[in-house]
């Protein structure tokens, strides 16, 4: 099995899946464990966001399902909603309680468009990852920086503390996501400064998510 | 002085006198501040949630089966809302007008809870101060500083820019989330201790548990331990890019894997691993560009 194969089985993978070409493949291709690796983290930290949150309004699920389905990131609009059964992004978030997702549905941004920018990598180039080549090309950044654009128009309405709190923060976390992706791209096999990334990138859209949560982002 | 002089000095003092009350009077309040008082009786380990917008919010026990509210609302555009549920009580502040200054929203709480009580604390500016809760505490603010004092239970602290202050916390696991604010953690008894934030500096001062497991980490800023030579650990501090300042008389032994020196984590630019004594609690410290400082207790 080559790297673009393993990746097109990823979803078998993450659902406990083990096919022995693939075990073979995993044990001799680093690239590929990290991919497994990044995912299986991705996972883990989604199960552990928005505990506390109240359920995101109705709207907000159908709003993600056309905006991902428009962007081809979901083909099949029942898998993201139905049971483990129907692919692997269910089954990643069938432990995550369905109330209490303003957070986990910017995580299943973020797994989306990690598994789209590592199907879109040959060979695991991280030099040629569209999504670190700039805050903006990649499907993950876009989705965030869209959020952060509806944000920052609504912010000025808030209490001038809160205000200033969370222009600082974003502000500060996209300072690292930009110094995280050039350090990614200038040492691609910095394992560091991966989990960096992938954790700047999971405060960011917790970040949108707390504002979300607080109705600080604009309609 | 002539009888002019004297006239218009007099003058002077009571203009000087009026434009004094005058300012004092534009500074006060335009509305008085109102107290509300409520209780509440409630059987053992009582959940608490309260949600308030702006203000301080201060929660300390006794030992009475009663939950006892006393907010000071700070204008009439404001309201607050205490409700008992079974055995959790929801206090609520709301707003009464759409166009209300940060001022004029500003509730403070004064709570007192029996020990073993649950509490969930959301507030967005202000302040958090908890003394001597023994339940599971979980805490979320955008600017509002957390302090807490010798507090037991499951505690987790999500916050934006709040500072966060724990004395002596005690239980079993402690995690903390900041994007900007600073943590401290002094002498803390919790046998997992997980911080992240991302430009917050981090200090850890205390023991560490023989079955504890540490993991402190932020993009930048400092990361500073104190360890003892009595500590038995294992030590791991990791910077992508940053430093490692470790003190000189630390006794560390080379942690090995295999009978091996273990490796530090792929792609760190800077690591200090090993053991001090038998390496029983777990120490994780990782920077992407701060500083990461170990030091020994003198």
């Amino acid at each position: 099995m080559q790297c673009t194969e393993f990746r097109n089985y990823a979803a078998q993978w993450m659902e406990g899946e083990r096919a022995a070409e693939a075990r073979l493949h995993m044990e001799a291709c680093s690239g590929c464990r990290g991919l497994v690796t990044d995912l299986e983290a991705i996972s883990a930290t989604a199960g552990d966001w928005g505990a506390e949150l109240p359920e995101p309004p109705a709207r907000i699920w159908t709003a993600l399902r056309a905006q991902l389905e428009q962007e081809g990131v979901i083909r099949e609009p029942a898998a993201v909603e139905s049971g483990p059964e129907n692919g692997w992004f269910a089954g990643l978030f069938s432990f995550v309680p369905r109330p209490a997702l303003a957070g986990a549905y910017l995580a299943l941004l973020l797994i989306a468009g990690g598994v789209v920018a590592f199907n879109s990598a040959p060979q695991m180039d991280f030099a040629a990852l569209p999504a670190f080549e700039s805050p903006g090309a990649g499907v993950v950044p876009a989705q965030l920086n869209r959020a952060e654009r509806r944000v920052v128009r609504a912010i000025g309405r808030s209490n001038p503390a809160v205000a200033a709190s969370y222009r600082e923060g974003l502000a500060i976390v996209d300072n690292f996501i930009a110094l995280c992706e050039k350090t990614v791209r200038e040492e691609p096999g910095n394992e560091l400064a991966r989990d960096y990334l992938y954790g700047a990138y999971q405060q960011k859209a917790e970040l949108l998510a707390n504002m979300l949560d607080r109705g600080v982002i604009a309609e | 002085m002539n009888n002019h002089a004297v006239v218009r000095n007099c003058s002077l003092a009571r203009w000087t006198a009026a434009a004094v009350l005058s300012s004092v009077a534009l500074c006060a309040p335009a509305v008085a501040q109102t107290k509300v008082e409520k209780r509440f009786p409630v059987d053992v380990r009582p959940v608490i949630q309260v949600r308030n917008d702006n203000g301080k919010v201060t929660v300390r026990s006794w030992q009475k089966s009663e939950v006892q509210v006393i907010a000071t609302l700070a204008s009439a555009k404001v309201e607050m809302d205490a409700q008992k549920m079974g055995n959790r009580i929801d206090i609520t502040s709301h707003r009464l007008e759409d166009n209300v200054t940060a001022a004029e929203q500003r509730v403070d709480y004064e709570i007192t809870v029996p020990e073993e009580t649950e509490l969930q604390v959301r507030i967005d500016s202000g302040m958090i101060l908890v003394e001597r809760v023994f339940g599971d505490l979980v805490f979320d603010t955008v600017a509002a500083d957390v302090e807490l004092q010798e507090v037991a239970g499951y505690i987790v602290v999500k916050t934006i820019s709040g500072s966060v202050l724990c004395v002596r916390c005690a239980g079993g696991r402690l995690e903390i989330f900041s994007v900007s604010g600073n943590v401290r953690l002094i002498q803390p008894v919790n046998s997992a201790v997980l911080v992240n934030t991302t430009t917050s500096n981090i200090l850890f001062e205390g023991d560490f548990l023989r079955t504890g497991s540490y993991r402190l980490k932020n993009y930048s800023g400092l990361i500073e331990v104190v360890l003892n030579d009595s500590d038995s650990l294992d030590i791991s501090a990791n910077a992508v890019q940053g430093k490692i300042e470790s003190d000189p008389g630390l006794k560390l032994t080379p942690r090995t894997h295999g009978g091996r020196p273990s490796a530090p984590a792929r792609g760190a630019a800077r690591s200090f691993v090993g053991m001090l004594n038998d390496g029983a609690a777990r120490v994780d410290l990782s920077t992407f560009n701060g500083t990461i400082r170990i030091r020994r207790r003198e």
